[in-house]
């Protein structure tokens, strides 16, 4: 036997152990399950419910006719579940072929599949052709899904206005950043359950919280007038004037509403990274230049006022007038405009006048020159709804010495915004309010009803009615007998105002540029059209506003008062001109060289699809009556039995199904709308009766749901 | 061949709690398997299988009087050594270890048996020692009885395992009369070199002979969010763990009815985290009840070792109760967040046949010493 006393007492101690573990687990258990259970109930629930996001649509952007300017179109997504990928084995075979397909790395692509997530994105965006192969290919774990993409029909059109939205259709420029909490709505979400692989969990929970939608736009700017604008800027981009930059404002002077705001260098929205992102800007409103001898319109509107001149005053021009121990020379030096009244100096630009007359408002009052220019708006932002606005740059008051009121008062020294000078120069064109200029009009909710409306809004009178008006006469008298002939426009009577500035560099002025521009406005006596227009740096000579920005101004401004049918008052023998409708010819089965030659007849111009062979479709169709000058689309063909794919973007379906037709191919429509993306794509040789996939844009929905 | 009066002997509470712990086990297992295959009584019937034929070998083992085992000591020593060589030799590995033997029809885990064959071998050599273990010389032998396959286990790696050697050297040199004030200056100075080595490790860099993610799993074990992938990687388990007991509350979500286990949030929840679907399923009064069930068993085991009729009988019993014990606190602890992850299944509950078969013939050899226990008379 053995002396088991010992071996009770000690395997006692192992019942302790073995207790007083079971004890700490104990309390653990009830720390965890009783003290913590809510806590961790809430986090097992978290663990499998995960929220896919349902993007909101976003708003329209319309032109004040209800046109639309930006719009969303579908597009298409490629995502990847990884769980599901690696579960069929064949990553790496599956990266090849997407990469292959997306002209993505593989390594990129295999390094999403190999995440611990339950979702990648492997490309947004992606275009009709490429997700339709991606779809083809059925590739285990990988779907191809419809979301939203911002589309702007007219490409280039007012892009320095509208700005643009990214890849999660957030405004980044323009009023797109501007109004992105209107325009973006609220993004919604449907909360799925999933396993700890990222398989969706079929009966599990579902809720689906639908988003709201984006609120509409309406703009102020006209679609037609922008496009004139924009025509005229890209006619002087294209000619020997080449210049650097040019841009052209136009305004509704009385209420502050802009009509077109265009600029070149311009970008396309649709492809926005494609451009450097110093283009993305509207230099309207952040590029602060010298403004020459429009600023001259300020300085004789406060001398006006302020009744330190009179339009009948006389003045001595030598060529130049001094300033304390300063020199400054008129524009037409060494000559001199001689004796001439203050109406004459107006006309003839005359530095020496303005000088003078600049000087007599400090001398009637120091800081009086400034203060007109304070209230006509220089020296802060005019408040327009843009993104970047730019103040200017004004001289601070307490540095000013005589010679440089002497330079502001002819617009050198000083450096607005195009937009504060249209604006100062709208306060003379609508009997002296300063009114706020602005870009978006109306906004609308999803169904159309308009939920807010901006009214004109007037910051304060700069001028009295009487003293506008003598301004207006001024200025008129400008565009009919002084430097700014070449704007003037027959039948209507025009006011406006020429500038030349040499451009400021380090050191001084630099010799060879300039920045040539003309403000003016029409009808003279009850103005409803404002322009501005500022060429930057134009190659060669002559390089004056007068010969460069006026003839632009005088064309955009009378297509733009016949556009708005404001009646022409005309008068000395103008010749009364209208353009005529006339009814499309009959165009198919004739060869080309027929077929412009019965258009020329018609007075209508012609754009060619295709070539050789005869043409085998046209748009409009025959017998549509359209006013004279409208292009005809003319799409031509060669070996009908090898017929190359037409350019079809921009037509609607049936216009689309009918030019497709004509060659022998058939139309898988999607979308409904403007035709907007092709596959495949124009140019592209294809047997008889391959089918041409063509997305049209229109705001839709994309399918999203379980 | 049956010895009437031996039955008459039998602990019914300790038959009553197993056969409890393995029918509760089934039914645990039955809904942990129903997310990881296709075939949900897959599970199930395997161990099924491998708890009938461990009762059967209970019944076998009981009929062969316990002391015949001290004769076979030397053969079974070495062949436990040749079982845990031969791993090395034509194991095969899974996550990073090699631990089985591929048997066909079965993954034969030879450190499962090994734990059991040095209970048995080491009661021997401990009986023959009572009242000579007062100097550390003494210890010598003992101690490299058990280092042996010790290392051999830790050389697989499993670390987890290795320490339930320890465990059951230090239980049972401890009862076989160890000196008393030898023994805890041993227990105390490991525990201190272990602790210090650790702190050198973390805060000079002292190189251990423990692989990264063993010494991970410790540092997790304090804040499993800061595993350097924000509770993705080596806290995971943990946290996943923890989540699904706590979320269990009460009276839990039901069999097959736990998000954390069914939706695979919690892997491995069928063999090593098994507790952890008792907690989040079963709730905390039954996870009571369960934990209840183990303290049942082990102090009917100490009761056992007690009466037992002789030394050997006693240290055999001791050394499976430190055993048990050891597997019930470390992977109970383990899921709750107070133990680090090491790995070794909860015993009579975790599915693998190896485990389950060397606990159940482990439970043999209990119930062959509380069989031919010391007659008591009042």
């Amino acid at each position: 036997m053995y002396a088991n006393i010992n071996i009770k007492k000690r395997l006692v101690l192992i019942f302790l152990i073995l207790s007083a573990g079971l004890g700490i687990i104990f309390c653990r258990l009830v720390w965890l399950q009783l003290v913590r259970g809510e806590e961790l109930q809430r986090k097992a629930l978290e663990n499998r419910l995960a929220p896919v996001p349902v993007p909101a649509q976003r708003g329209i952007i319309y032109d004040r006719q209800k046109r639309e300017l930006a719009v969303n179109i579908t597009a298409d997504y490629i995502g990847a579940f990884p769980p599901e990928v690696r579960d069929s084995g064949q990553q790496e075979e599956i990266a090849r072929k997407l990469a292959a397909v997306l002209g993505l790395s593989v390594e990129e692509i295999l390094e999403k599949l190999n995440r611990p997530t339950g979702f990648e994105y492997i490309a947004r965006k992606v275009d009709f052709a490429r997700a339709q192969k991606i779809r083809e290919l059925k590739l285990p774990g990988i779907v191809v899904v419809p979301e939203n993409r911002r589309y702007y029909p007219h490409g280039l059109l007012a892009a320095h206005v509208l700005g643009f939205a990214g890849v999660d259709n957030q405004g980044l420029e323009g009023l797109e950043a501007m109004y992105d909490k209107e325009l973006s709505g609220v993004r919604g979400q449907i909360v799925r359950e999933f396993d700890a692989l990222g398989h969706e969990i079929p009966q599990a929970t579902h809720r689906y919280v639908p988003p709201q939608d984006g609120h509409s736009l309406v703009l102020t700017i006209d679609q037609t007038i922008q496009f004139l604008a924009e025509r005229e800027l890209d006619q002087l981009m294209a000619s020997p004037t080449s210049p650097r930059k040019a841009s052209i404002l136009i305004m509704d002077p009385q209420s502050g509403e802009i009509l077109a705001m265009a600029s070149r260098p311009a970008f396309d929205p649709n492809n926005f990274a494609a451009y450097p992102q110093e283009m993305w800007g509207n230099p309207l409103v952040r590029d602060a230049y010298e403004p020459g001898s429009t600023f001259k319109i300020i300085t004789a509107a406060a001398a006006l006022e302020e009744g330190v001149v009179r339009t009948d005053d006389k003045f001595y021009d030598p060529g130049y007038i001094e300033v304390g121990p300063d020199t400054v020379r008129c524009w037409a030096w060494p000559l001199g405009h001689g004796s001439e009244t203050f109406a004459e100096g107006v006309k003839n630009s005359c530095n020496p006048v303005f000088v003078t007359v600049a000087l007599r408002l400090e001398e009637k009052k120091p800081g009086t020159f400034y203060d007109y220019i304070e209230a006509f708006g220089f020296g802060s932002p005019t408040g327009i709804d843009l993104t970047g606005e730019a103040t200017g740059i004004l001289i601070p008051r307490e540095e000013l010495k005589p010679i440089n009121i002497a330079t502001i008062s002819m617009g050198q020294g000083i450096a607005v915004t195009p937009i504060q000078l249209a604006t100062a120069v709208a306060a003379v064109a609508n009997g002296g309010k300063l009114v706020r200029p602005y870009l978006v009009k109306e906004v609308l909710d999803t169904e159309g009803k308009v939920i807010w409306r901006r009214e004109p809004k007037v910051e304060r009178q700069v001028l009295s009615p009487n003293t506008a008006e003598t301004v207006r006469r001024l200025l008129e008298e400008v565009v009919s007998e002084g430097t700014g002939r070449n704007a003037y426009i027959p039948g209507y009577r025009v006011a406006g105002k020429t500038g030349t500035a040499q451009k400021a560099g380090p050191g001084g002025y630099m010799e060879g540029r300039y920045v040539a521009s003309f403000v003016g406005f029409a009808p003279a006596d009850n103005p409803r059209v404002l322009a501005l227009v500022v060429v930057d740096e134009p190659q060669g000579y002559p390089y004056y506003g007068g010969t460069v920005a006026a003839p632009i101004f005088q064309r955009v401004v009378a297509d733009t008062l016949r556009y708005l049918e404001v009646p022409p008052q005309y008068s000395r023998g103008e010749k009364v001109e209208e353009k005529k409708t006339v009814e499309v010819p009959e165009l198919v089965g004739l060869t080309l060289e027929e077929a412009e030659a019965r258009l020329q007849a018609a007075g209508l111009a012609s754009r060619i699809e295709g070539e050789g062979g005869v043409v085998v479709a046209q748009v409009p169709k025959a017998g549509v009556v359209v006013s004279q000058g409208t292009r005809v689309i003319l799409y031509l063909q060669g070996d009908p039995s090898r017929p190359r794919v037409p350019d079809v973007t921009g037509l609607r379906i049936p216009e689309a199904a009918e030019v497709l037709e004509a060659y022998g191919l058939a139309l898988v429509p999607e979308g409904t709308g403007q035709a907007a993306e092709q596959n495949p794509v124009p140019g592209t040789e294809v047997a008889p009766d391959t089918r041409v996939q063509v997305r049209f844009y229109e705001p839709s929905r994309p399918a999203l749901g379980p | 061949m049956f010895n009437r009066k031996l039955w008459r002997n039998l602990d019914y509470v300790l038959v009553a709690t197993v056969l409890a712990l393995l029918a509760i086990s089934l039914l645990v297992l039955d809904s942990a398997a129903a997310s990881i295959t296709s075939r949900p009584d897959y599970y199930v019937k395997k161990q099924m299988m491998v708890i009938a034929l461990g009762l059967i070998g209970i019944l076998v083992v009981s009929t062969i009087d316990y002391q015949q085992l001290k004769r076979y000591r030397l053969p079974l020593y070495i062949f436990n050594l040749l079982l845990l060589v031969s791993v090395f030799v034509i194991g095969s590995e899974a996550k990073g270890a090699q631990r089985w033997i591929d048997l066909g029809f079965f993954q034969f885990q030879p450190s499962e048996f090994s734990k059991l064959i040095v209970v048995i071998t080491l009661a021997g050599m401990l009986e023959g020692r009572q009242g000579k273990l007062n100097h550390v010389k003494d210890l010598v032998l003992p101690f490299i009885h058990v280092a042996v396959p010790m290392l051999l286990v830790l050389k697989q790696p499993d670390l987890g395992t290795a320490l339930v050697f320890m465990a059951i050297l230090a239980g049972m040199l401890y009862v076989a009369g160890v000196n008393s004030r030898l023994f805890f200056t041993l227990v105390g100075g490991a525990a201190l070199a272990a602790g210090l080595a650790l702190y050198a490790h973390f805060n000079w860099g002292l190189p251990l002979p423990l692989e990264e993610y063993q010494l991970k799993r410790l540092v997790v074990m304090l804040d499993p969010y800061n595993d350097g992938e924000g509770g993705r990687g080596a806290g995971y388990h943990i946290i996943q763990s923890q989540v699904a007991i706590g979320s269990g509350g009460l009276w839990g979500k039901g069999l097959r009815q736990g998000s954390q286990v069914q939706l695979n949030f919690l892997p491995e929840h069928h063999t090593d985290f098994i507790f952890s679907v008792v907690g989040e399923e079963l709730g905390f009064f039954r996870t009571l009840g369960v934990l209840a069930l183990y303290f049942l068993l082990l102090y009917r085991m100490i009761r056992i070792a007690h009466q037992a009729k002789d030394l050997f009988g006693a240290l055999l019993v001791t050394g499976v109760c430190c055993m048990f014990t050891f597997h019930v606190l470390v992977n109970v602890g383990m899921t709750i967040g107070i133990m680090p992850v090491t790995g070794i299944p909860l015993p009579l509950f975790s599915y693998g046949g190896s485990s389950m078969l060397t606990n159940l013939l482990a439970l043999a050899i209990v119930i062959n010493v509380n069989l031919r226990r010391q007659k008591i008379l009042f």
